[in-house]
C-alpha cells in the first residue's frame, strides 16, 4: 500500500551539521503523529523536506506516493501547511488573505464560505473584515488553520501550530484535527506540547539530534509517562 | 497560467496598499507629463522665433529701401543686410531636445566673412544648460529606472522577509510563477506608463503616423525592459530588500552618471578637437590684416579662387567693397582647414561614443532618441552645412554685382536666395541602438533566468 506520507532514509547534510540521519518513517491516513523534540533535534528541517522547500542530500520523502523533490508542485495540491508563525499580507484582510491562498490551491469559494471557515477556525466574526495587520498572532494563527483547512489536503504539516493560541484556542484546534483525522486526514505535527501530543496524537516520535529515537502509539502511555520517556532520551 | 492571472491580480491589491509607491507613481506620471509640456514649449518657442525672422529680414530690407532710395553699390547693401539661415525641428523635436537648446537653431548672416558669423548663438544660461533638458526623453532614459528600482527592489525578498513566502510556496504555486506574476505587472505598469506619456506627446506634438512612432516605441519599451531585467538579475541573487535597493540604485549610478562622464572625459581624450579660440583669432588677424596688405597681393589671392574676376578693373581707389569682401573672403579660406578640423573632431567623438554606448544602455537610448528626433550633432552639423552652403550662394548672388559694377537696385532684393532647412531623422542610428539594446537586454535576462535555476528559492 502506498502511505499518505513517508520519509526512506531520509537525510540532510548541512555544510556545518547532520541536521537529519536517515529516517524511516510512514504515516497512513487518519493517523495524527506527534514529533517531539528539542530545539535544533531536526523537526522542521523534516516538515521542509516534506514540502520540498529543503533538498535530501540522500534518500527521498514522499506524499501521496509521490517523490517530493521530484513532484514539487504535484505534492502542494495534497498538502496543507501551517507554521509555527503564520504571516500573511498585512493590507489585506483575513477574508481576502484566505480567498487569496484559496484560489492559489485552486478553490473559488463563495464569501459566506469563506466566512464559515474562519469561523470554524475560531476567528471573531468582526475580525473578519479587518486588515491582518491588526491582528494579534493568535488571530493570524486562525487564518493559518482556516487556510489548511479550506484546501481539503490529505496531509496536514504542522510546525508547532498552537504557540500564540491561547488555551481555549489550542483546545479547539485539538477538536479540529481530531474532526480532520476522522474524515481521513493524515496529520504530522512537530510541537512541544508534550500534553497536547498525548491528547491529540495516535502516534508520537521522539527526535534527537536528527535522529527519530523512539515511536509508540499514545494508547500505551500515559501523559506523565510520554514526559519521562522524553525527559529520558533528551537527557 | 490561472494561478499567474490571480497572483497578477493580487499584486494589484498590493501595489494599491503600497500608498508610497502610488504616490511616486502618479508623480512620475506628472513629471513626464511636465517633460512632455517642457519640450513642447521650447520647440514652440523655438518654431515661434524661427517664423518671426522673415518679417525681420524683410524689415531690414525696407530700411534699406529707405537708406538707399536710388540705385545702390551692391557692397554696401551686402554689408548692412542681414538675411537669416534657419533650422527647423523635426515634429519629433519636443520629445527629445537633444543638442538643440544649445547648438542655435539660426544663425544671423551677413555678406562678411562666414565663419565669425557661424558660431554666433543667443546667450544661454550655462547653469541651466548643464542641468540639461527636462524633456520627455530626460523623464524616461533617467528617472523611469529610478521608478522601476523602486517598483521592483523588493520583488520577492518582501514576501521573504515578511515570511509570507512559506504559505505562498505551500501552495500549488512555483517560485517562477511568484516571480514571473510580481514582474509582469509591474512591467504592465510602467509600460502602460510609458505609452500613455508617450502618446500624449506624440499627439500634442502631431508627429506623423509613420515607421517612426514604432522605432520611438521600441526603443522606450525596449530600454524600460533592459532595466527590468537588471531587477529580475538582482532578484534572482535572493538577498535583503535592502541589499537589492543598494545594487540597484549602484547600478543606475554606474549606467546613467558613472559611465556617462567617464565616457566623456575619454572621449575628449582621445579625440581631440582644437579650440575655436584659435580660429577665431587666425580669422580676425587675416581679415584684419587684409586692411594692410597690397591689394594687389589680396586680389591675386582671390583671383585665384575666382578666375571669371581676374579681368575686372585694377583696382586704384583707396576702399572699393570688392576689395574688402575679397579679404573677408580670404579670412574664411585661411581658416578652413581649422573649421573642418574642428567639425571633424566633433563628428569623430560623435562616432567614438556611438561605438561605446553599448557600456550604458542609457547613453545609448538617449542617442537613439536624438537620432530619431534629429536633435542629435550630425543634424546640427547638417544645419551648418547647409548654412555654408547658403552664404556661397550669397556670395554668389552679390559677386557679378560687385566685380562687373552693376547697381542694386530694388527690384534686386527679391532676387537674393533664402534658406531654410529642416533637419532630418536618423532611423539608422536609432536601428542600431534598438539592436544593441536588444543585445543588452537580452544578456542581462538570460544572465537573470540562469542565476533563477541556479539558485532555487529559498522561502525561509
Amino acid at each position: 500500500m502506498t502511505y499518505i506520507l513517508e520519509a526512506k532514509d531520509l537525510r540532510k547534510q548541512y555544510p556545518d551539521k547532520l541536521a537529519l540521519r536517515g529516517l524511516n518513517l510512514q504515516i497512513e491516513a487518519g493517523e495524527v503523529f506527534c514529533l517531539l523534540g528539542q530545539n535544533g533535534a531536526g523537526k522542521s528541517t523534516t516538515i521542509n523536506l516534506f514540502l520540498g522547500f529543503v533538498q535530501p542530500t540522500s534518500g527521498a520523502a514522499y506524499i501521496n506516493g509521490l517523490e517530493v523533490a521530484k513532484n514539487p508542485l504535484e505534492i502542494k495540491q495534497h498538502l496543507a501547511y501551517i507554521p509555527e508563525n503564520v504571516m500573511l499580507y498585512p493590507h489585506l484582510t483575513g477574508l481576502e488573505n484566505l480567498n487569496l491562498f484559496s484560489r492559489l490551491a485552486g478553490f473559488a469559494y463563495a464569501e459566506s464560505e469563506l466566512r464559515r471557515y474562519l469561523e470554524h477556525a475560531g476567528l471573531p466574526a468582526e475580525a473578519v473584515q479587518r486588515r491582518v495587520g491588526t491582528y494579534s498572532k493568535g488571530m493570524r494563527q486562525k487564518v493559518g488553520i482556516a487556510i489548511a483547512v479550506a484546501k481539503h489536503a490529505k496531509v496536514l504539516l504542522l510546525d508547532e501550530p498552537t504557540s500564540g493560541l491561547d488555551p481555549k484556542a489550542s483546545n479547539e484546534f485539538s477538536e479540529l484535527l481530531r474532526q480532520l483525522s476522522g474524515q481521513g486526514t493524515a496529520v504530522f505535527m512537530a510541537t512541544h506540547d508534550i500534553f497536547r501530543a498525548k491528547e491529540v496524537g495516535t502516534r508520537v516520535g521522539i527526535m534527537r539530534e536528527g535522529e527519530l529515537v523512539d515511536v509508540r502509539p499514545t494508547t500505551l502511555l500515559n501523559a506523565n509517562e510520554l514526559e519521562q520517556l522524553y525527559l529520558h532520551y533528551t537527557h | 497560467m490561472k494561478t499567474f492571472w490571480i497572483l497578477f491580480a493580487a499584486e494589484w491589491r498590493h501595489f494599491r496598499a503600497a500608498k508610497g509607491l502610488v504616490l511616486l507613481t502618479s508623480l512620475v506620471l506628472l513629471v513626464g507629463l511636465y517633460g512632455i509640456y517642457y519640450g513642447t514649449s521650447e520647440i514652440n518657442r523655438q518654431r515661434q522665433h524661427l517664423a518671426e525672422l522673415p518679417a525681420l529680414a524683410r524689415h531690414n530690407v525696407e530700411e534699406l529701401k529707405v537708406k538707399f532710395p536710388d540705385e545702390a553699390d551692391a557692397g554696401e547693401i551686402g554689408y548692412y543686410h542681414t538675411t537669416f539661415a534657419v533650422h527647423h525641428p523635426t515634429p519629433w523635436a519636443s520629445l527629445a531636445l537633444g543638442q538643440r537648446d544649445v547648438n542655435p537653431y539660426y544663425v544671423k548672416l551677413r555678406l562678411l566673412g562666414l565663419q565669425g558669423q557661424l558660431y554666433a548663438s543667443e546667450n544661454v544660461n550655462p547653469t541651466k544648460a548643464l542641468s540639461g533638458n527636462f524633456d520627455l526623453a530626460f523623464v524616461l532614459v533617467y528617472l523611469f529606472p529610478l521608478l522601476i528600482i523602486a517598483l521592483c527592489f523588493n520583488l520577492l525578498s518582501y514576501e521573504k522577509e515578511q515570511g509570507i513566502l512559506t504559505l505562498l510556496l505551500a501552495q500549488p504555486v512555483s517560485a517562477a510563477t511568484l516571480v514571473a506574476a510580481k514582474l509582469a505587472f509591474r512591467v504592465a505598469l510602467v509600460l502602460g506608463l510609458v505609452l500613455v506619456l508617450s502618446g500624449v506627446a506624440m499627439l500634442w506634438a502631431q508627429v506623423p503616423p509613420d515607421g517612426r512612432v514604432g522605432l520611438w516605441l521600441a526603443l522606450v519599451v525596449l530600454y524600460c525592459l533592459f532595466w527590468f531585467a537588471v531587477a529580475f538579475l538582482v532578484t534572482s541573487w535572493q538577498r535583503t530588500s535592502a541589499f537589492n535597493a543598494v545594487a540597484l540604485v549602484g547600478v543606475w549610478l554606474v549606467l546613467v552618471v558613472l559611465v556617462p562622464g567617464l565616457l566623456n572625459v575619454f572621449v575628449s581624450a582621445a579625440r581631440p578637437v582644437p579650440q575655436g579660440l584659435e580660429l577665431t583669432i587666425k580669422q580676425r588677424d587675416e581679415i584684419h590684416g587684409g586692411w594692410d596688405k597690397p591689394k594687389t597681393e589680396t586680389m591675386n589671392r582671390f583671383f585665384a579662387l575666382y578666375p571669371q574676376y581676374r579681368d575686372t578693373a585694377t583696382i586704384k581707389e583707396r576702399f572699393v567693397w570688392r576689395w574688402y569682401y575679397a579679404f573677408q573672403h580670404l579670412g574664411d579660406q585661411s581658416v578652413q582647414e581649422l573649421a573642418s578640423a574642428y567639425t571633424d573632431g566633433l563628428r569623430q567623438r560623435y562616432e567614438l561614443v556611438n561605438r561605446l554606448n553599448w557600456l550604458s544602455p542609457a547613453i545609448n537610448a538617449q542617442t537613439s532618441l536624438n537620432a530619431l528626433a534629429g536633435t542629435d550633432l550630425p543634424a546640427h552639423l547638417a544645419f551648418q552645412q547647409s548654412a555654408t552652403r547658403y552664404h556661397d550662394a550669397l556670395r554668389g548672388f552679390y559677386y557679378p554685382y560687385l566685380f562687373h559694377k552693376v547697381a542694386f537696385t530694388h527690384a534686386d532684393y527679391a532676387k537674393e536666395p533664402t534658406h531654410t532647412f529642416t533637419s532630418t531623422s536618423d532611423p539608422t542610428t536609432a536601428l542600431s541602438g534598438l539592436g544593441k539594446l536588444l543585445v543588452s537586454t537580452g544578456a542581462v535576462l538570460v544572465a537573470g533566468l540562469l542565476l533563477f535555476r541556479a539558485r532555487p528559492v529559498n522561502p525561509r
